[in-house]
C-alpha cells in the first residue's frame, strides 16, 4: 500500500510539472518547473530501489543541469518576452505526432502488465563500481573524454572572439 | 489503487513523461524550452531504464550503469547546447527558434 502511495504521488508531482514546463509562459518558472519534475524522476528512481541513481539524479540534475538552466535563462531573458506567445502555431500536429506515438507506447507498456518486481531491492553502488572498472572499463574512460569534449566546446562557443 | 506495482506502471510514467517532452520540444518558440524538453526525454528513457533493471533483471545492475551514460551524455549536450544558445543570441539578439535563419538562402 505504501508502495503505491508513493508511486502515485512522485509520478503526479513528476508530470504534474513536466507539463508545466512545458506549457508555463514564464521560462524562468517553468525552469523552476524542471528541476522540481527532475526532483521527482530522482525519487521515482528512489523507489525502484536504484540508490546511485538517485544520487547522481540529484547531484548531476537537480544542483547541476536546472542551476545551469535557470542561469543561462536569466542571462537571456527579456521582460517583454512575458507577454510573448511561447507555443508556436503548429501545436496541433505536434498533438498528433504525440497521439501517434501514446498509441504504439501504451500497446507496448500494456504488454508488461503482469510482471511484478521479485524479491527486495538491494543497493547497487558497489556493483555499478565493479562494473565500471572491470567489464565496462573502455566505455566508462570514453565518457570522461566526451565530457572533456563538451568542456572544451562550451568554452570554444561562449569566446566572444569567436562569435563574430 | 492497491494492485501491485508492475512494470507497465513505471512505462506507462516514463511514456507520458516522453509524449510531454516530444509535445515541448516540437511547439516552444524559445530554445530554452526546447533543450528543457529534451531533458525530460532523457529523464523518461532513464526511467524506464531503471524500472527494467528492477523487474526484469533484478539481480544485475546494467541497466543502472546504462542510465549513468545517458545522464553524461545529457550533461554534455545541455551544456554544448546552451554555450551554442549564447553564441547565437550574441549574434542575433534573439532566443526563438524561428528567428534562427542565418543559413536560409
Amino acid at each position: 500500500m505504501l508502495d503505491q502511495a508513493v508511486f502515485y504521488s512522485l509520478t503526479i508531482l513528476t508530470l504534474a510539472s513536466a507539463l508545466a514546463v512545458v506549457l508555463h509562459r514564464n521560462t524562468v518558472h517553468s525552469s523552476l518547473f524542471l528541476g522540481l519534475s527532475l526532483a521527482g524522476v530522482a525519487g521515482l528512481y528512489a523507489s525502484l530501489g536504484a540508490d546511485f541513481l538517485f544520487g547522481a539524479q540529484i547531484m548531476v540534475y537537480v544542483s547541476g543541469i536546472a542551476v545551469l538552466v535557470i542561469f543561462v535563462v536569466m542571462l537571456l531573458g527579456r521582460a517583454s518576452d512575458l507577454h510573448l506567445r511561447q507555443v508556436n502555431e503548429r501545436w496541433m500536429a505536434a498533438l498528433l505526432v504525440c497521439f501517434v506515438a501514446a498509441v504504439g507506447l501504451f500497446k507496448v507498456a500494456r504488454l508488461q502488465s503482469n510482471i511484478v518486481a521479485t524479491g527486495a531491492a538491494h543497493p547497487g553502488t558497489h556493483d555499478i563500481g565493479r562494473l565500471f572498472l572491470g567489464e565496462w572499463l573502455l566505455p566508462f574512460e570514453l565518457t570522461s573524454l566526451i565530457l572533456l569534449a563538451a568542456l572544451l566546446g562550451a568554452v570554444f562557443f561562449t569566446r566572444t572572439e569567436n562569435a563574430q | 489503487m492497491n494492485a501491485p506495482l508492475t512494470l507497465a506502471h513505471y512505462m506507462t510514467v516514463a511514456g507520458l513523461l516522453f509524449l510531454i517532452g516530444i509535445f515541448g520540444a516540437l511547439t516552444r518558440r524559445n530554445i530554452i524550452g526546447i533543450l528543457m524538453s529534451i531533458e525530460l526525454m532523457f529523464n523518461a528513457a532513464n526511467i524506464n531504464l531503471a524500472a527494467f533493471d528492477r523487474f526484469l533483471h533484478p539481480d544485475g545492475v546494467t541497466g543502472q550503469a546504462l542510465a549513468l551514460f545517458v545522464m553524461t551524455v545529457a550533461a554534455a549536450e545541455i551544456v554544448v547546447g546552451l554555450a551554442l544558445l549564447l553564441a547565437i543570441y550574441r549574434g542575433t539578439d534573439t532566443v526563438y527558434a524561428e528567428d534562427f535563419n542565418l543559413l536560409k538562402g
